[in-house]
């Protein structure tokens, strides 16, 4: 059985007006549970389908996403909303919470949003916001919050859940170094102690020393960059 | 229910101003019906309240009582027909009465008199004094408005224009017609005031207005065919053909239909225009896995919630000023009227909702990622 996700031969095409775009050319990777991969690039390379597509947020034109054994290239629109809600945590860039609901209900909607919400919920969802350092914020509101406390709602959010794939789209982009660092290593320590198969696109090289794999995408193409340890030298 | 009530309580201002609108709009809904109802009600009540089916006229008087003469002698004969259980004539003229000095400008009161046969099933039940009777053709029964005017039980007046006094015996309640007071006299006595001049009674014998049927499925045209020179019609159709009843109420239910349909589109715009704003947090909740029926189900629920609490503060209000408008006004709130404006007012939210729902079905949740490429 082949856990985690895994991309064979992945293209995408926009049709913009007679003219198609190619954004995505034959990308294949695949990211196996406890590994964390980024994926740097320009923008315009492609990084964003390329995450929308592992997301089960698009479908590929062509080739096969396999999330668990589940093929998303032929499932349906409802299916992908499913697999979106139990086999996927999303990070997105800018945090992106409900702004009426606290720290503690938005962990709950996901729940929510696949049925009832259990009392082992809430004690899960307590638990992670106790792990990202949020236990004293519990019944605050996202207008109470500040960026770097925002987006570690949101990782919380990603792992509520427990989905077997990671997604986070630039989850550095408004933060400062600081906030940089401590956010990015909470998703690393995260991914590795819960198992989980994660991709960051990213922007910003100083993160990647967390990375396991480093992926580059250039117009749609994707190459492994040089090696890990390599990438932590040229940062320090 | 989740999201709706906690978006709600977590922007009360932006809620409340959008129940204002539509606790104004609900409110006018059934200030505008309570005032139509008091309309009709002053315009045909006393004719509302005979417990008759069916009404037999003149022929050519196109349903309308005021239209038509004919003699009582028929009473007997349409008894006769087929499910006709009772028939009693009726007549109705309208007069003036004078109050005790009637010199000055305010000593006249406008009344519509009613002839009916003492005892029969078109006398309304008295709630002070007594009913007529044959043996007193002077003493009437009146609407108990007519106190409020100064007049008591026991008095007599005279009506202007003509030697007749009357003498209040009872007093009856809820009794108007032709927008006025409703006064019931002996059917004998009303004869006495409308045919006084020479030839008002067309030379019938014993002439009425029209003969008020009893009976459920009376063939119409069998009672034409028994009886030459009439015509029968529901007593639906009587009312309809009341003097100016037909285009006071059209008036009012089209100032109904316009208000209900522009505030079913401004409801909806607002409600749309609210759903618009809140595109991006949809989407963030699609990403996350939401369905289209979670979010519609957001939606619905949140309008419902806006729409019950928005139509009961609306009743309340009306009931307030229903309390507070002056007795000679038009206005009477009808139970059944409140309830089914309430429900049509619900409906059409629920219904502008819709157009919501639909811009969330199209929401695509890739605008979660803040930026396509």
């Amino acid at each position: 059985m082949t856990q985690g996700l895994h991309l064979n031969e992945v293209s995408h095409h926009y049709a913009e007006g007679s003219n198609r775009t190619t954004a995505l050319d034959r990308v294949t990777m695949s990211v196996l549970p406890g590994e964390f991969v980024a994926v740097i690039g320009p923008s315009g390379s492609g990084k964003s389908t390329f995450l929308s597509i592992a997301g089960a947020l698009l479908q590929a034109s062509e080739g096969k996403v396999k999330l668990n054994e589940t093929d998303l290239s032929s499932a349906s629109a409802k299916d992908l909303s499913r697999i979106r809600l139990h086999e996927v945590g999303f990070i997105m860039q800018s945090s992106n919470l409900v702004p009426y609901l606290n720290v503690t209900e938005q962990l709950l909607i996901v729940k929510k949003l696949s049925g009832k919400v259990t009392k082992d919920d809430k004690a899960f969802a307590a638990q992670l916001l106790g792990e990202l350092g949020l236990g004293g914020k519990l019944t605050q509101y996202p207008d109470q919050l500040s960026g770097g406390e925002k987006q570690r709602v949101a990782i919380a959010r990603a792992f509520m859940n427990n989905p077997q794939v990671i997604l986070a789209d630039e989850p550095t982009a408004s933060l400062d170094t600081k906030r940089a660092h401590e956010v990015v290593s909470l998703i690393a320590k995260e991914v590795k102690s819960r198992r989980k198969a994660a991709i960051m696109v990213t922007h910003d090289e100083r993160m990647l020393a967390y990375c396991d794999k480093v992926y580059r995408m250039e117009d749609g193409r994707l190459s492994l960059s040089e090696s890990r340890s390599a990438l932590a030298e040229a940062v320090r | 229910m989740y999201l709706a009530w906690r978006e709600i309580k977590r922007n009360r201002m932006r809620f409340a101003l959008i129940a204002l609108i539509f606790i104004l709009i609900a409110w006018l809904v059934f200030i505008l019906s309570g005032l139509g109802n008091g309309l009709q009600t002053l315009a045909a009540a006393s004719f509302k309240n005979m417990k008759a089916d069916y009404v037999l006229l003149e022929q050519g008087s196109q349903a309308s009582v005021s239209k038509s003469l004919i003699s009582a002698d028929s009473v007997e004969a349409v008894k006769q027909l087929p499910n006709v259980r009772g028939a009693s004539p009726v007549g109705t003229t309208m007069a003036t009465a004078l109050k005790g000095d009637a010199n000055t400008s305010k000593g006249k009161l406008d009344i519509a008199l009613i002839g009916v046969e003492p005892g029969s099933f078109l006398e309304p039940a008295v709630i002070e004094g007594s009913g007529l009777s044959e043996g007193t053709p002077n003493g009437i029964i009146a609407n108990k408005s007519m106190k409020d005017e100064g007049f008591k039980l026991g008095d007599t007046f005279k009506l202007d224009g003509t030697n007749q006094s009357l003498t209040i015996v009872g007093f009856v309640e809820n009794e108007t017609f032709n927008h006025v007071t409703s006064v019931f006299v002996p059917i004998t006595e009303w004869r006495t005031i409308t045919f006084s001049a020479p030839g008002a009674d067309k030379g019938l014998h014993d002439p009425v207005n029209a003969i008020m049927l009893q009976g459920k499925k009376i063939d119409s045209a069998a009672v034409s065919a028994a009886l030459a020179n009439t015509e029968t019609v529901t007593k639906a159709a009587a009312i309809q053909g009341l003097p100016g009843y037909k285009e006071e109420s059209g008036s009012i239910t089209m100032m109904m239909g316009f208000l209900l349909v522009i505030s079913a589109f401004m409801l909806g715009v607002f409600f749309y225009v609210f759903t618009l704003q809140k595109v991006n947090q949809f989407g963030v909740l699609k990403a996350i896995g939401a369905e289209n029926r979670f979010l519609s189900k957001a939606v619905v629920s949140q309008v419902l919630i806006l729409s019950v609490a928005s139509i009961l503060i609306g009743v309340a209000l009306t009931y307030a000023v229903s309390a507070m408008l002056a007795k000679s006004m038009p206005f009477i709130l009808d139970v059944k009227l409140v309830v089914i404006y309430s429900i049509i007012l619900l409906v059409i939210a629920l219904l502008s909702s819709l157009a919501s729902v639909r811009s969330i079905t199209k929401i695509d949740p890739l605008k979660a990622l803040g930026r396509v490429e």
